[in-house]
Protein backbone atom coordinates (compact mmCIF):
# COMPACT_ATOMS: atom_id res chain seq x y z
CA UNK A 1 0.00 0.00 0.00
CA UNK A 2 2.97 2.25 -0.87
CA UNK A 3 1.13 4.43 -3.17
CA UNK A 4 -1.57 5.89 -0.67
CA UNK A 5 0.80 7.80 0.99
CA UNK A 6 -0.59 10.90 2.72
CA UNK A 7 0.41 13.32 0.26
CA UNK A 8 -0.97 11.80 -2.54
CA UNK A 9 -4.27 11.55 -0.35
CA UNK A 10 -4.08 15.28 0.57
CA UNK A 11 -3.26 16.64 -2.83
CA UNK A 12 -6.85 14.37 -3.48
CA UNK A 13 -8.51 15.77 -0.69
CA UNK A 14 -7.54 19.26 -1.98
CA UNK A 15 -9.43 18.73 -5.45
CA UNK A 16 -12.33 17.71 -3.37
CA UNK A 17 -12.47 20.80 -1.44
CA UNK A 18 -12.01 22.70 -4.63
CA UNK A 19 -14.64 20.77 -6.25
CA UNK A 20 -17.40 21.70 -3.60
CA UNK A 21 -16.16 25.73 -4.06
CA UNK A 22 -16.01 25.28 -8.23
CA UNK A 23 -19.76 24.31 -7.70
CA UNK A 24 -20.85 26.99 -5.29
CA UNK A 25 -19.31 29.40 -8.17
CA UNK A 26 -21.44 27.89 -10.50
CA UNK A 27 -24.35 27.59 -8.94
CA UNK A 28 -24.42 31.56 -8.39
CA UNK A 29 -23.45 32.09 -12.02
CA UNK A 30 -25.95 29.64 -12.88
CA UNK A 31 -28.46 33.07 -12.22
CA UNK A 32 -26.18 35.50 -14.40
CA UNK A 33 -24.67 36.59 -11.59
CA UNK A 34 -20.65 36.97 -10.61
CA UNK A 35 -19.59 36.61 -7.26
CA UNK A 36 -16.00 36.90 -6.02
CA UNK A 37 -17.47 37.29 -2.30
CA UNK A 38 -16.76 32.91 -2.06
CA UNK A 39 -13.19 33.02 -0.52
CA UNK A 40 -15.13 35.42 2.14
CA UNK A 41 -17.96 33.14 2.54
CA UNK A 42 -15.53 30.59 2.97
CA UNK A 43 -13.93 32.12 5.27
CA UNK A 44 -16.84 32.12 7.70
CA UNK A 45 -17.45 28.36 7.34
CA UNK A 46 -13.95 27.91 8.38
CA UNK A 47 -14.00 29.91 11.02
CA UNK A 48 -17.03 29.32 12.67
CA UNK A 49 -16.54 25.30 12.97
CA UNK A 50 -12.86 26.05 13.82
CA UNK A 51 -14.25 28.01 16.87
CA UNK A 52 -17.00 26.16 17.36
CA UNK A 53 -14.64 22.93 17.85
CA UNK A 54 -12.10 24.64 19.71
CA UNK A 55 -13.54 26.79 22.20
CA UNK A 56 -16.93 25.51 22.38
CA UNK A 57 -16.18 21.56 21.64
CA UNK A 58 -18.67 21.29 19.84
CA UNK A 59 -19.06 18.16 17.58
CA UNK A 60 -17.21 18.48 14.04
CA UNK A 61 -20.21 17.99 12.24
CA UNK A 62 -22.34 20.03 14.15
CA UNK A 63 -19.75 22.75 13.63
CA UNK A 64 -19.76 21.88 9.69
CA UNK A 65 -23.63 22.62 9.22
CA UNK A 66 -23.44 25.33 11.49
CA UNK A 67 -20.49 27.18 9.74
CA UNK A 68 -22.41 26.38 6.42
CA UNK A 69 -25.51 27.78 7.86
CA UNK A 70 -23.69 31.28 8.69
CA UNK A 71 -22.14 31.24 5.35
CA UNK A 72 -25.74 30.57 3.87
CA UNK A 73 -27.13 33.36 5.93
CA UNK A 74 -24.20 35.77 5.13
CA UNK A 75 -25.26 35.08 1.65
CA UNK A 76 -28.75 36.25 1.79
CA UNK A 77 -27.58 39.81 3.73
CA UNK A 78 -24.87 40.10 0.98
CA UNK A 79 -27.03 38.83 -1.91
CA UNK A 80 -30.43 40.94 -1.23
CA UNK A 81 -28.46 44.65 -1.55
CA UNK A 82 -25.83 43.02 -4.43
CA UNK A 83 -29.54 42.28 -6.72
CA UNK A 84 -28.81 45.86 -7.40
CA UNK A 85 -25.46 45.51 -9.28
CA UNK A 86 -25.02 42.66 -12.29
CA UNK A 87 -21.61 41.94 -13.77
CA UNK A 88 -18.55 43.33 -13.47
CA UNK A 89 -19.95 45.82 -10.59
CA UNK A 90 -21.16 42.79 -8.58
CA UNK A 91 -17.92 41.12 -9.19
CA UNK A 92 -15.90 44.02 -7.62
CA UNK A 93 -18.63 44.45 -4.73
CA UNK A 94 -18.43 40.84 -3.44
CA UNK A 95 -14.97 41.15 -3.71
CA UNK A 96 -14.59 44.15 -1.48
CA UNK A 97 -16.79 41.88 1.11
CA UNK A 98 -14.41 38.85 0.89
CA UNK A 99 -11.60 41.68 1.82
CA UNK A 100 -13.39 43.54 3.97
CA UNK A 101 -14.10 40.14 6.04
CA UNK A 102 -10.50 39.12 6.18
CA UNK A 103 -9.66 42.51 7.46
CA UNK A 104 -12.29 41.79 10.29
CA UNK A 105 -10.70 37.88 10.38
CA UNK A 106 -7.17 39.58 11.28
CA UNK A 107 -7.88 42.53 13.46
CA UNK A 108 -10.46 40.78 15.93
CA UNK A 109 -7.77 38.89 17.41
CA UNK A 110 -9.84 38.53 20.92
CA UNK A 111 -12.05 36.11 18.84
CA UNK A 112 -10.04 34.76 15.04
CA UNK A 113 -6.59 35.04 17.11
CA UNK A 114 -5.39 37.69 14.12
CA UNK A 115 -3.15 36.66 11.38
CA UNK A 116 -1.88 34.21 13.15
CA UNK A 117 -5.09 32.43 12.68
CA UNK A 118 -6.27 29.28 14.72
CA UNK A 119 -4.36 26.34 15.20
CA UNK A 120 -5.29 22.67 16.97
CA UNK A 121 -8.78 22.58 15.22
CA UNK A 122 -9.50 19.01 15.72
CA UNK A 123 -8.91 16.73 12.41
CA UNK A 124 -11.28 14.79 10.98
CA UNK A 125 -9.32 11.59 10.08
CA UNK A 126 -7.40 11.98 14.23
CA UNK A 127 -11.02 12.09 15.91
CA UNK A 128 -12.00 9.30 13.62
CA UNK A 129 -8.72 7.26 15.16
CA UNK A 130 -9.13 8.19 18.41
CA UNK A 131 -12.79 7.15 18.47
CA UNK A 132 -11.87 3.99 16.48
CA UNK A 133 -9.09 3.29 18.73
CA UNK A 134 -10.62 3.39 21.75
CA UNK A 135 -12.98 0.68 20.60
CA UNK A 136 -10.12 -1.32 20.31
CA UNK A 137 -9.78 -0.83 16.55
CA UNK A 138 -6.41 -0.52 15.20
CA UNK A 139 -6.01 0.85 11.96
CA UNK A 140 -2.65 -1.91 10.93
CA UNK A 141 -5.06 -4.65 11.39
CA UNK A 142 -5.96 -3.06 7.82
CA UNK A 143 -2.12 -3.43 6.81
CA UNK A 144 -2.55 0.89 7.24
CA UNK A 145 -0.25 3.13 9.03
CA UNK A 146 -2.08 5.53 11.72
CA UNK A 147 -1.10 8.26 9.25
CA UNK A 148 -2.18 6.54 6.10
CA UNK A 149 -5.75 5.69 7.87
CA UNK A 150 -5.82 9.45 8.96
CA UNK A 151 -5.91 10.65 5.49
CA UNK A 152 -7.74 7.86 4.04
CA UNK A 153 -10.67 9.12 6.49
CA UNK A 154 -10.50 12.38 5.89
CA UNK A 155 -10.43 11.73 1.89
CA UNK A 156 -13.37 9.40 2.45
CA UNK A 157 -15.80 12.04 4.31
CA UNK A 158 -14.26 14.84 1.65
CA UNK A 159 -15.23 12.28 -1.03
CA UNK A 160 -18.78 11.41 0.12
CA UNK A 161 -19.62 15.33 0.66
CA UNK A 162 -18.30 15.98 -2.82
CA UNK A 163 -20.42 13.32 -4.85
CA UNK A 164 -23.28 14.39 -2.66
CA UNK A 165 -22.59 18.02 -3.30
CA UNK A 166 -22.44 17.40 -7.00
CA UNK A 167 -25.75 15.12 -7.22
CA UNK A 168 -27.28 17.98 -5.12
CA UNK A 169 -26.92 20.46 -7.89
CA UNK A 170 -27.21 18.23 -11.01
CA UNK A 171 -30.59 17.28 -10.11
CA UNK A 172 -31.61 20.88 -8.97
CA UNK A 173 -30.54 22.29 -12.38
CA UNK A 174 -33.21 19.25 -14.30
CA UNK A 175 -35.95 20.28 -11.81
CA UNK A 176 -38.40 23.77 -12.06
CA UNK A 177 -35.59 25.25 -10.15
CA UNK A 178 -33.13 24.50 -12.17
CA UNK A 179 -34.75 25.71 -14.95
CA UNK A 180 -35.63 28.91 -13.46
CA UNK A 181 -31.69 29.64 -12.76
CA UNK A 182 -31.15 29.46 -16.61
CA UNK A 183 -33.89 30.92 -17.77
CA UNK A 184 -32.43 34.21 -15.51
CA UNK A 185 -29.19 33.53 -16.85
CA UNK A 186 -30.35 33.62 -20.37
CA UNK A 187 -32.78 36.44 -20.37
CA UNK A 188 -33.99 37.82 -16.87
CA UNK A 189 -36.96 40.17 -18.64
CA UNK A 190 -37.82 37.25 -20.27
CA UNK A 191 -38.00 34.72 -17.50
CA UNK A 192 -39.84 37.35 -15.75
CA UNK A 193 -42.56 37.41 -18.23
CA UNK A 194 -42.87 33.85 -18.21
CA UNK A 195 -43.93 34.61 -14.46
CA UNK A 196 -40.53 33.82 -12.61
CA UNK A 197 -39.85 35.57 -9.59
CA UNK A 198 -36.16 37.21 -10.53
CA UNK A 199 -35.28 38.34 -6.84
CA UNK A 200 -36.44 35.24 -4.98
CA UNK A 201 -34.17 33.11 -7.29
CA UNK A 202 -31.35 34.93 -7.21
CA UNK A 203 -30.63 35.65 -3.71
CA UNK A 204 -31.74 31.60 -3.45
CA UNK A 205 -28.73 31.09 -5.86
CA UNK A 206 -26.31 33.56 -4.17
CA UNK A 207 -26.64 32.20 -0.58
CA UNK A 208 -26.40 28.51 -1.97
CA UNK A 209 -23.51 29.58 -3.65
CA UNK A 210 -22.48 30.80 -0.40
CA UNK A 211 -23.47 28.07 1.77
CA UNK A 212 -21.34 26.07 -0.21
CA UNK A 213 -18.66 28.06 0.19
CA UNK A 214 -18.96 28.45 3.90
CA UNK A 215 -19.26 24.02 3.62
CA UNK A 216 -15.82 23.99 1.79
CA UNK A 217 -14.16 26.20 4.25
CA UNK A 218 -15.84 23.91 6.99
CA UNK A 219 -14.32 20.86 5.54
CA UNK A 220 -10.62 22.65 4.92
CA UNK A 221 -10.95 23.42 8.47
CA UNK A 222 -11.22 20.22 9.79
CA UNK A 223 -8.81 18.36 7.32
CA UNK A 224 -6.12 20.56 7.80
CA UNK A 225 -6.49 21.18 11.38
CA UNK A 226 -5.34 25.15 10.72
CA UNK A 227 -6.76 28.33 9.21
CA UNK A 228 -5.72 31.65 8.71
CA UNK A 229 -6.88 34.68 7.08
CA UNK A 230 -4.20 34.08 4.98
CA UNK A 231 -6.00 31.17 3.28
CA UNK A 232 -8.58 33.58 2.89
CA UNK A 233 -7.49 35.71 0.08
CA UNK A 234 -8.37 38.02 -2.93
CA UNK A 235 -5.97 35.08 -4.93
CA UNK A 236 -8.40 31.99 -3.81
CA UNK A 237 -11.39 34.01 -4.75
CA UNK A 238 -9.52 35.07 -8.55
CA UNK A 239 -8.72 30.69 -7.86
CA UNK A 240 -11.94 30.05 -7.55
CA UNK A 241 -13.38 31.88 -10.73
CA UNK A 242 -10.56 30.42 -12.33
CA UNK A 243 -12.20 26.98 -12.15
CA UNK A 244 -15.49 28.16 -14.04
CA UNK A 245 -13.64 30.29 -16.42
CA UNK A 246 -11.32 27.65 -17.46
CA UNK A 247 -13.39 24.41 -16.76
CA UNK A 248 -16.31 25.88 -18.26
CA UNK A 249 -19.39 27.30 -16.20
CA UNK A 250 -22.52 26.49 -18.24
CA UNK A 251 -22.55 22.70 -16.32
CA UNK A 252 -21.69 21.91 -13.16
CA UNK A 253 -19.06 19.38 -14.20
CA UNK A 254 -16.95 22.41 -15.88
CA UNK A 255 -15.72 23.62 -12.70
CA UNK A 256 -15.62 20.90 -11.37
CA UNK A 257 -13.31 19.67 -13.92
CA UNK A 258 -11.22 22.75 -13.44
CA UNK A 259 -10.84 22.55 -9.64
CA UNK A 260 -9.44 18.83 -10.15
CA UNK A 261 -7.44 20.07 -13.44
CA UNK A 262 -5.95 23.01 -11.92
CA UNK A 263 -5.29 21.44 -7.98
CA UNK A 264 -3.61 18.71 -9.89
CA UNK A 265 -1.43 20.13 -12.05
CA UNK A 266 0.65 22.64 -9.85
CA UNK A 267 1.45 19.66 -8.06
CA UNK A 268 2.24 17.54 -11.46
CA UNK A 269 4.42 20.75 -11.86
CA UNK A 270 6.35 21.08 -8.95
CA UNK A 271 9.25 22.57 -10.11
CA UNK A 272 7.82 25.07 -11.64
CA UNK A 273 4.78 26.26 -9.17
CA UNK A 274 6.29 29.46 -8.08
CA UNK A 275 4.90 30.93 -11.42
CA UNK A 276 1.59 29.49 -10.68
CA UNK A 277 0.04 32.70 -11.32
CA UNK A 278 1.14 33.61 -14.02
CA UNK A 279 0.06 30.38 -15.53
CA UNK A 280 -3.39 30.96 -14.13
CA UNK A 281 -3.16 34.38 -16.33
CA UNK A 282 -1.80 33.16 -19.02
CA UNK A 283 -4.59 30.15 -19.07
CA UNK A 284 -7.02 32.43 -18.50
CA UNK A 285 -6.37 34.50 -21.25
CA UNK A 286 -5.76 31.76 -23.96
CA UNK A 287 -9.57 30.39 -22.81
CA UNK A 288 -10.66 34.04 -23.13
CA UNK A 289 -9.73 33.81 -27.17
CA UNK A 290 -9.95 29.44 -28.08
CA UNK A 291 -12.55 28.46 -26.00
CA UNK A 292 -14.36 31.15 -23.89
CA UNK A 293 -16.87 28.69 -22.67
CA UNK A 294 -14.63 26.97 -20.97
CA UNK A 295 -13.65 22.97 -21.39
CA UNK A 296 -16.21 21.66 -20.63
CA UNK A 297 -19.68 23.24 -22.28
CA UNK A 298 -23.31 21.14 -22.69
CA UNK A 299 -22.22 20.04 -26.06
CA UNK A 300 -19.14 18.73 -25.31
CA UNK A 301 -21.51 16.58 -22.69
CA UNK A 302 -23.50 15.15 -25.53
CA UNK A 303 -20.90 14.29 -27.57
CA UNK A 304 -19.49 12.35 -25.25
CA UNK A 305 -23.10 11.01 -23.83
CA UNK A 306 -23.56 9.43 -27.59
CA UNK A 307 -20.46 8.49 -28.35
CA UNK A 308 -20.32 6.47 -25.16
CA UNK A 309 -24.19 4.70 -26.36
CA UNK A 310 -22.29 3.70 -29.49
CA UNK A 311 -23.85 6.03 -31.97
CA UNK A 312 -22.37 8.65 -33.89
CA UNK A 313 -22.05 12.19 -32.96
CA UNK B 1 -70.72 43.93 -17.92
CA UNK B 2 -67.16 45.30 -16.68
CA UNK B 3 -64.39 44.30 -19.40
CA UNK B 4 -61.24 42.05 -18.61
CA UNK B 5 -58.63 44.06 -18.93
CA UNK B 6 -59.23 48.25 -18.18
CA UNK B 7 -56.52 50.54 -19.11
CA UNK B 8 -57.51 54.30 -17.24
CA UNK B 9 -56.13 57.09 -18.36
CA UNK B 10 -52.35 55.50 -18.55
CA UNK B 11 -49.07 57.76 -18.73
CA UNK B 12 -45.72 56.85 -19.18
CA UNK B 13 -42.61 59.40 -19.73
CA UNK B 14 -38.89 58.66 -19.56
CA UNK B 15 -37.65 61.68 -18.37
CA UNK B 16 -39.27 64.39 -20.17
CA UNK B 17 -40.47 62.64 -23.22
CA UNK B 18 -43.81 61.56 -22.96
CA UNK B 19 -43.96 57.68 -24.43
CA UNK B 20 -47.70 57.39 -23.68
CA UNK B 21 -50.40 60.09 -22.36
CA UNK B 22 -54.36 59.10 -21.71
CA UNK B 23 -54.84 56.28 -22.71
CA UNK B 24 -57.90 54.61 -21.57
CA UNK B 25 -59.87 51.69 -23.56
CA UNK B 26 -61.41 48.58 -22.18
CA UNK B 27 -60.98 45.11 -23.54
CA UNK B 28 -63.51 42.12 -22.95
CA UNK B 29 -63.50 38.91 -22.26
CA UNK B 30 -62.96 36.82 -25.51
CA UNK B 31 -62.31 39.97 -27.87
CA UNK B 32 -59.20 40.48 -30.17
CA UNK B 33 -58.28 43.53 -29.89
CA UNK B 34 -55.70 45.15 -32.21
CA UNK B 35 -53.49 47.81 -30.98
CA UNK B 36 -51.76 49.40 -34.68
CA UNK B 37 -50.15 53.03 -35.42
CA UNK B 38 -47.31 53.84 -36.97
CA UNK B 39 -43.77 53.01 -35.60
CA UNK B 40 -43.20 55.30 -32.77
CA UNK B 41 -46.57 55.39 -31.61
CA UNK B 42 -46.21 53.84 -27.91
CA UNK B 43 -47.91 50.47 -28.43
CA UNK B 44 -44.87 48.02 -27.20
CA UNK B 45 -44.51 50.80 -24.50
CA UNK B 46 -48.18 49.88 -23.55
CA UNK B 47 -47.33 46.57 -23.22
CA UNK B 48 -44.35 46.94 -21.40
CA UNK B 49 -46.64 48.92 -18.94
CA UNK B 50 -49.78 46.44 -18.85
CA UNK B 51 -46.89 43.39 -17.92
CA UNK B 52 -45.06 45.59 -15.79
CA UNK B 53 -42.02 45.77 -17.20
CA UNK B 54 -41.95 49.32 -15.77
CA UNK B 55 -44.69 51.00 -14.11
CA UNK B 56 -47.07 54.05 -15.71
CA UNK B 57 -46.47 57.05 -14.01
CA UNK B 58 -50.06 58.15 -14.53
CA UNK B 59 -53.23 55.88 -14.72
CA UNK B 60 -53.64 52.43 -13.81
CA UNK B 61 -54.34 49.29 -15.49
CA UNK B 62 -57.41 47.14 -14.12
CA UNK B 63 -57.57 43.16 -14.49
CA UNK B 64 -60.71 41.77 -13.92
CA UNK B 65 -61.60 44.71 -11.41
CA UNK B 66 -58.80 44.65 -9.58
CA UNK B 67 -55.62 47.12 -10.11
CA UNK B 68 -52.63 45.42 -10.58
CA UNK B 69 -50.02 48.28 -12.41
CA UNK B 70 -47.23 48.24 -9.80
CA UNK B 71 -47.06 44.65 -9.03
CA UNK B 72 -43.97 43.07 -9.88
CA UNK B 73 -43.68 41.50 -13.67
CA UNK B 74 -43.96 37.65 -12.63
CA UNK B 75 -46.98 38.24 -10.41
CA UNK B 76 -48.76 39.64 -13.29
CA UNK B 77 -48.20 36.15 -15.28
CA UNK B 78 -49.82 34.62 -12.65
CA UNK B 79 -52.71 36.61 -12.42
CA UNK B 80 -53.00 35.53 -15.91
CA UNK B 81 -51.58 38.06 -18.69
CA UNK B 82 -48.46 36.54 -20.68
CA UNK B 83 -46.97 37.94 -24.06
CA UNK B 84 -44.55 37.59 -26.81
CA UNK B 85 -41.77 39.89 -28.02
CA UNK B 86 -41.26 42.23 -30.66
CA UNK B 87 -38.25 41.26 -30.92
CA UNK B 88 -37.93 37.25 -30.13
CA UNK B 89 -37.09 36.74 -26.82
CA UNK B 90 -36.34 32.73 -26.37
CA UNK B 91 -34.08 31.06 -23.86
CA UNK B 92 -31.93 30.24 -27.26
CA UNK B 93 -29.75 27.63 -25.45
CA UNK B 94 -32.71 25.50 -23.52
CA UNK B 95 -34.28 23.47 -25.47
CA UNK B 96 -37.57 23.78 -27.64
CA UNK B 97 -39.11 21.68 -24.75
CA UNK B 98 -37.51 23.42 -21.97
CA UNK B 99 -38.78 27.28 -23.11
CA UNK B 100 -42.54 26.00 -22.88
CA UNK B 101 -41.51 24.21 -19.68
CA UNK B 102 -40.63 27.60 -17.98
CA UNK B 103 -43.29 29.20 -18.72
CA UNK B 104 -45.17 26.76 -16.84
CA UNK B 105 -43.22 27.98 -13.43
CA UNK B 106 -46.28 29.79 -11.95
CA UNK B 107 -48.55 26.85 -12.60
CA UNK B 108 -46.62 24.70 -10.90
CA UNK B 109 -44.63 24.59 -7.10
CA UNK B 110 -41.69 22.59 -6.70
CA UNK B 111 -39.10 23.76 -4.82
CA UNK B 112 -35.79 23.16 -4.39
CA UNK B 113 -36.07 19.49 -1.99
CA UNK B 114 -38.85 18.58 -4.06
CA UNK B 115 -36.77 18.88 -7.41
CA UNK B 116 -33.45 17.14 -5.74
CA UNK B 117 -35.29 14.43 -3.74
CA UNK B 118 -37.47 13.71 -6.87
CA UNK B 119 -40.27 13.18 -4.39
CA UNK B 120 -43.55 11.62 -5.51
CA UNK B 121 -45.74 15.02 -6.01
CA UNK B 122 -42.81 16.65 -7.57
CA UNK B 123 -42.39 13.39 -10.41
CA UNK B 124 -46.56 13.71 -10.79
CA UNK B 125 -45.65 17.50 -11.75
CA UNK B 126 -42.94 17.63 -14.14
CA UNK B 127 -45.04 14.08 -16.05
CA UNK B 128 -48.00 17.49 -16.15
CA UNK B 129 -45.63 19.83 -17.21
CA UNK B 130 -44.33 17.75 -20.27
CA UNK B 131 -47.85 16.70 -20.79
CA UNK B 132 -48.78 20.21 -21.09
CA UNK B 133 -45.79 20.78 -23.07
CA UNK B 134 -46.77 18.32 -25.58
CA UNK B 135 -50.43 20.05 -25.83
CA UNK B 136 -48.82 23.16 -26.58
CA UNK B 137 -46.40 22.39 -29.51
CA UNK B 138 -49.00 20.43 -30.88
CA UNK B 139 -51.54 22.94 -30.60
CA UNK B 140 -49.01 25.85 -32.06
CA UNK B 141 -47.76 23.44 -34.82
CA UNK B 142 -44.34 22.38 -33.52
CA UNK B 143 -45.07 18.55 -32.55
CA UNK B 144 -42.97 17.77 -36.00
CA UNK B 145 -40.18 19.18 -34.29
CA UNK B 146 -37.48 17.76 -32.48
CA UNK B 147 -38.06 18.73 -28.69
CA UNK B 148 -34.52 18.50 -27.40
CA UNK B 149 -33.22 20.96 -30.45
CA UNK B 150 -31.74 24.13 -28.93
CA UNK B 151 -35.02 26.33 -29.30
CA UNK B 152 -32.17 29.61 -30.65
CA UNK B 153 -31.58 27.00 -34.19
CA UNK B 154 -34.72 26.68 -34.96
CA UNK B 155 -36.45 28.65 -38.16
CA UNK B 156 -37.31 31.98 -37.55
CA UNK B 157 -41.12 31.39 -38.20
CA UNK B 158 -41.15 28.19 -35.68
CA UNK B 159 -39.31 30.84 -33.29
CA UNK B 160 -42.37 32.99 -32.96
CA UNK B 161 -44.71 30.04 -32.39
CA UNK B 162 -43.04 28.82 -29.94
CA UNK B 163 -43.05 32.19 -27.99
CA UNK B 164 -46.68 32.06 -28.21
CA UNK B 165 -45.98 28.14 -26.82
CA UNK B 166 -44.62 29.60 -24.10
CA UNK B 167 -47.16 32.12 -23.24
CA UNK B 168 -50.02 30.19 -23.44
CA UNK B 169 -47.82 27.93 -20.81
CA UNK B 170 -48.91 30.27 -18.08
CA UNK B 171 -52.32 29.60 -18.89
CA UNK B 172 -53.13 33.21 -19.35
CA UNK B 173 -56.59 34.94 -19.67
CA UNK B 174 -55.22 37.81 -22.08
CA UNK B 175 -52.45 37.10 -24.11
CA UNK B 176 -50.62 39.89 -25.72
CA UNK B 177 -48.51 39.06 -29.11
CA UNK B 178 -46.25 41.99 -30.14
CA UNK B 179 -45.76 41.85 -33.72
CA UNK B 180 -46.44 38.27 -34.21
CA UNK B 181 -46.27 37.98 -37.78
CA UNK B 182 -43.03 40.14 -38.34
CA UNK B 183 -41.31 39.21 -41.43
CA UNK B 184 -43.44 36.48 -42.47
CA UNK B 185 -44.51 35.47 -45.82
CA UNK B 186 -48.10 35.59 -46.32
CA UNK B 187 -48.53 31.25 -45.73
CA UNK B 188 -46.92 31.73 -42.69
CA UNK B 189 -49.37 34.77 -41.66
CA UNK B 190 -52.00 33.03 -42.59
CA UNK B 191 -50.68 30.32 -40.25
CA UNK B 192 -50.59 32.35 -37.62
CA UNK B 193 -53.77 33.85 -38.33
CA UNK B 194 -55.44 30.80 -37.91
CA UNK B 195 -53.31 29.75 -34.78
CA UNK B 196 -54.87 33.18 -33.34
CA UNK B 197 -58.32 32.15 -33.82
CA UNK B 198 -57.55 28.92 -32.52
CA UNK B 199 -56.06 30.54 -29.24
CA UNK B 200 -59.65 33.05 -29.65
CA UNK B 201 -61.28 29.76 -29.46
CA UNK B 202 -59.78 28.36 -26.44
CA UNK B 203 -61.21 31.48 -24.26
CA UNK B 204 -57.85 33.62 -23.82
CA UNK B 205 -58.44 37.01 -24.77
CA UNK B 206 -55.88 38.54 -27.29
CA UNK B 207 -54.31 42.22 -27.60
CA UNK B 208 -52.39 42.14 -30.82
CA UNK B 209 -49.48 44.53 -31.98
CA UNK B 210 -49.53 44.19 -35.65
CA UNK B 211 -48.57 46.43 -38.99
CA UNK B 212 -49.80 43.80 -41.18
CA UNK B 213 -53.41 45.11 -42.10
CA UNK B 214 -54.39 42.07 -43.70
CA UNK B 215 -54.17 40.77 -40.77
CA UNK B 216 -55.59 43.00 -38.30
CA UNK B 217 -58.83 43.26 -40.32
CA UNK B 218 -59.20 39.78 -40.54
CA UNK B 219 -58.43 38.99 -37.01
CA UNK B 220 -59.81 42.11 -34.50
CA UNK B 221 -62.89 42.65 -33.24
CA UNK B 222 -61.92 45.92 -32.47
CA UNK B 223 -59.25 48.02 -33.20
CA UNK B 224 -57.38 50.85 -31.00
CA UNK B 225 -55.16 53.43 -32.95
CA UNK B 226 -52.32 54.83 -31.76
CA UNK B 227 -50.14 58.03 -32.57
CA UNK B 228 -47.35 59.49 -30.50
CA UNK B 229 -48.62 58.05 -27.37
CA UNK B 230 -52.12 58.88 -27.97
CA UNK B 231 -55.19 57.09 -28.64
CA UNK B 232 -56.74 58.54 -31.86
CA UNK B 233 -59.26 56.12 -33.18
CA UNK B 234 -60.88 52.88 -31.56
CA UNK B 235 -63.72 51.20 -33.28
CA UNK B 236 -64.69 47.81 -35.48
CA UNK B 237 -61.64 47.52 -38.08
CA UNK B 238 -64.55 49.29 -40.67
CA UNK B 239 -64.96 51.94 -38.57
CA UNK B 240 -61.32 52.53 -38.07
CA UNK B 241 -60.28 52.27 -41.32
CA UNK B 242 -62.43 55.49 -42.87
CA UNK B 243 -61.38 57.49 -39.81
CA UNK B 244 -59.75 60.42 -41.25
CA UNK B 245 -57.57 60.88 -37.98
CA UNK B 246 -56.20 57.21 -38.55
CA UNK B 247 -55.55 57.64 -42.60
CA UNK B 248 -53.83 60.97 -41.55
CA UNK B 249 -51.42 59.27 -39.18
CA UNK B 250 -50.74 56.70 -41.64
CA UNK B 251 -50.40 58.69 -44.75
CA UNK B 252 -50.14 61.95 -43.79
CA UNK B 253 -52.35 65.21 -44.72
CA UNK B 254 -53.01 65.83 -48.51
CA UNK B 255 -51.17 69.29 -49.56
CA UNK B 256 -53.89 70.67 -51.09
CA UNK B 257 -51.74 74.02 -51.38
CA UNK B 258 -50.06 71.93 -54.46
CA UNK B 259 -53.49 71.66 -56.31
CA UNK B 260 -54.71 75.50 -55.72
Amino acid sequence: MEWLNPYHLQVASFVLINAILGVSIYVTLSTGQLSLGNAGFMSIGAYTAALLSTQHQIPIPVGIAAGSLLAGVAGILVGIPALRLSGVYLAIATLGFGEVLRAVLINWESLTGGAVGIAAIPQMGRVILAWASDRGFSPESLGLQPNQFISLMVFTILLLCTVLTISFFLRLSRSRVGRAYTAIRLDESAAAAAGIPITYYKVLAFSQGALLSGFAGALFAHSTSFVSPGDFTYHRAVEILVFAVFGGSEHIFGPVFGAAFLTVAPEALRAISDYRYILYGILLVAMMIFRPQGVIDPALLRRFRRSAKGTPA
Amino acid sequence: MSALLSLRDIGKSFGGLAALSGISFDVQQGEIVGVIGPNGAGKTTLFNVITSVFPPTAGEVILDGERISGLPPHKITKRGITRTFQNIRLFSTMTVEENVMVGRHCRTGAGVWQGVLHTGKERREERGIRAKTRELLDLVGLSGTDVEMAAGSLPYGHQRRLEIARALAAEPRLLLLDEPVAGMNNAETQDVFELIKKVQSLGVTILLIEHDMSLVMKACDRLVVFNFGRKIAEGTPAEVQDNPQVIEAYLGTEERDADA
